[in-house]
Formats: C-alpha cells, sequence, structure tokens
C-alpha cells in the first residue's frame, strides 16, 4: 500500500529533488480554512489545480528567499481528509508541512495529534507548524496559549484567513524554512534523534533519503 | 463596483433567489429576483451556484456574495423541492463546534461551510478596502498567558 507513494501519474514529484523546488504539504480537519488561507497569502495569484481523483488541491507559487527564485508547490487536501489518513503520496518529498485547526471547535484543535503523528511517520524531520485560524471570530483566544506542539518546538502562529492577520509571515516563514531544510537536512538531526525516540523508528539512516526508503518498507498502519 | 450585496434569500415560487443590495452610485436599496432556471430536486446545487455567479446579466450583482452562500441558498431551494420544510432545512446548517466534520458528506460538508462562509465574509478583508494591508502582522506573544482548557484532560502530544 505505501509502496506507491509518488506515484500519481500527472505528478511526477521527482521535480521536487530539484533545488529551486520544494513541496509543502497542508494538513488538518474539515473546514478549518485550509484553502481559505491559501487564497489569502496567493491573492491573484491564486490558481488551484484541482485533482479531484486524488482528492487533491495544488497551488503553484513563484518565492523569493535570500537572492534565490524557488518554485513553491502547496499541496492542499480536497476532502481526503475525511479518511482520517492521507495517501502516502502526500507526504512524499514534502519539504514542510503547515498544521491548521479552527480556534472555534476543540475538535480540530485535538486531531491535530493525528495528524502530526501520521506526518512522523512519513516525514520524521521536516519543519512543521501549527495554525490557530479564524481568530477574527473572538480575538479573545489569542490570550490563551495552546500547548500542543510547543514539546516538539513548532512555531505557533494566530491568524485569520478572513482578515488576512499573519498569513502571509506564516507562509513566508515556513517556505524559507522548507529551502533551508531541503539546503540543509543535517541541521535537523538533532530534532530527528528527538522524534525518533518519541515515534521509535527503526532502521533510521544517515542518508537523508532513507528514511523515506525506510517506511515504505513498514507498514504506516501499524504505529 | 456599482452595486454592493446588503442580504440575499430564496423565493420557492417560481425557485428564485432574492438580492438586496445598494446600488452605489444612486444611494438606492433596490431589490432584484434572479429566477433559477433548469434547477430541479436532482440538480447539483455546486454547479448552479458557480452558473449563477459567473451569469453575465447577475455576475455583477452577485460579486459580493460567495459561492458557498450561492450554494446555500441553491440547497434550501432543493430541500424544498425534495419536500423538505424549512425549519428541517434551516436546521442542517447549524454548526456544533463539538461535531466532527471529517465525518459529513460531500453535501452536508458544504452546508456547515456555508454557514461559516458567513461569518468569513462578514469579517473579510478585501484587497480593494482602501485599509488592505497584505502582510497584516500581530504579535500576540506578549498576550497569551492564559492556559487554554482544550490543552486538560491531556494525552501525548499535548
Amino acid at each position: 500500500m505505501a509502496g506507491d507513494a509518488g506515484s500519481i501519474p500527472e505528478l511526477d514529484q521527482k521535480k521536487y529533488d530539484a533545488d529551486e523546488q520544494v513541496k509543502i504539504i497542508c494538513l488538518g480537519d474539515s473546514a478549518v480554512g485550509k484553502s481559505k488561507l491559501m487564497e489569502r497569502f496567493l491573492m491573484d495569484e491564486y490558481r488551484p489545480q484541482q485533482l479531484s481523483t486524488y482528492a487533491l488541491t495544488l497551488y503553484k507559487h513563484t518565492a523569493t528567499v535570500g537572492n534565490k527564485t524557488v518554485a513553491v508547490d502547496f499541496w492542499d487536501t480536497a476532502g481526503q481528509e475525511r479518511f482520517q489518513s492521507m495517501h502516502p503520496s502526500y507526504y512524499h518529498k514534502a519539504h514542510a508541512c503547515i498544521m491548521v485547526f479552527d480556534v472555534q471547535r476543540k475538535i480540530t484543535y485535538k486531531n491535530l495529534a493525528n495528524w502530526y503523528k501520521e506526518l512522523r511517520e512519513y516525514r520524521p524531520e521536516v519543519p512543521c507548524c501549527v495554525v490557530a485560524n479564524k481568530i477574527d471570530a473572538d480575538l479573545k483566544v489569542t490570550q490563551r496559549s495552546f500547548n500542543f506542539g510547543k514539546k516538539q518546538g513548532l512555531p505557533f502562529y494566530f491568524v485569520s484567513a478572513a482578515d488576512g492577520t499573519n498569513v502571509v509571515k506564516m507562509f513566508r516563514e515556513m517556505i524559507k524554512r522548507a529551502v533551508d531544510y531541503k539546503q540543509n537536512p543535517g541541521d535537523f538531526m538533532d530534532e530527528v534523534m528527538q522524534e525518533l525516540e518519541n515515534f521509535d523508528l527503526e532502521k533510521k539512516e544517515d542518508n537523508s533519503e532513507a528514511d523515506e526508503d525506510g517506511l515504505k518498507a513498514e507498514s504506516p498502519d501499524l504505529v | 463596483m456599482s452595486f454592493e450585496a446588503k442580504r440575499c434569500g430564496v423565493q420557492f415560487s417560481p425557485p428564485s433567489i432574492v438580492l438586496i443590495y445598494e446600488h452605489k452610485e444612486t444611494k438606492t436599496i433596490r431589490k432584484r429576483i434572479i429566477p433559477v432556471r433548469n434547477f430541479s430536486k436532482y440538480s447539483d446545487y455546486s454547479m448552479a451556484a458557480e452558473r449563477l455567479k459567473n451569469h453575465p446579466r447577475h455576475r455583477d450583482y452577485l460579486e459580493g456574495v460567495s459561492q458557498s452562500q450561492l450554494e446555500k441558498l441553491h440547497i434550501i431551494l432543493r430541500d424544498h423541492m425534495q419536500g423538505f420544510s424549512l425549519e428541517r432545512s434551516l436546521a442542517s446548517f447549524n454548526l456544533d463546534p463539538d461535531e466532527d466534520l471529517n465525518k459529513l458528506d460531500d453535501e452536508e460538508l458544504a452546508r456547515k461551510k456555508g454557514q461559516m462562509d458567513e461569518l468569513f465574509e462578514k469579517n473579510r478583508r478585501h484587497k480593494d478596502d482602501p485599509d488592505f494591508v497584505y502582510d497584516l502582522e500581530m504579535d500576540f506573544s506578549k498576550t497569551t498567558q492564559e492556559k487554554c482548557s482544550w490543552d486538560e484532560e491531556s494525552d501525548d502530544g499535548f
């Protein structure tokens, strides 16, 4: 089942190996506002490519990081979250992950733990952040601290796709982290070691590709 | 844009979308009744809403009305055609914050999203607004103190 990771025929995921290409995935429950966040960040550039067969939406973006031009593919679910789990190809070669919950719905916050667990099964070391969306509904939530992800050192953002608060900042920082990670995955080895303890992954090699290959051999359903 | 949508609703007979809008130049409030044609109890509400949103005669008036709000209105019309009461139809849009929306099918989810979209549209800043800031930043790190009750009963990861 996991062996066909990356085998979506319309999508050649090999391109994500090129220096100037990064893949950033969005995770989170239905209706937390993932697509609305993309739309707010991309504005006029917003031209989603629907791959409805795979319950997947792709957004292409060109960013400048330092003095380099980087092509960013954002992967968004189009209902695939309903299966409580994403197809392995969704995680394949991802360089960063944006996890979103709705501050008005506790269940979407609680479910972050499941999304994060699945992410780490496939991508033990990619940069990830936690995004609290819809703060425009009730600004008081920003006085509360949400501790999920603190232990793992994940950056946390209070955002609103409606009024735009912190949306652009969050995306820019995540693009930067995706590019940094791609250039130097070794910098994340400390984090990897920590996560290895947490998730008890076996057969981890120094080779940055090995995590993917190692994982493919295991069934992700076991953990 | 010379029309600002104020409110919208439906009329069952004949099936129509009713739009209350302000004509910006004359500052007058007007009502526009848009008949919904070729729409039956078997029709796709999403396609019908999209068709209406892009309709050459109506699209200027409907610019301020979101796709999901139009979908919601079409669902109400279709519910009526299927014989559901208005009360039941409207109740299906209600949001229960504890409900797991991952478990809903497309149409049930569209009902909830339509409801959420009303708040979204209300709070939305458009890029044409005079005070629009693309990269709007607010620092909440200093105000964050209170512990979140959602973190209680904590399991691993929380």
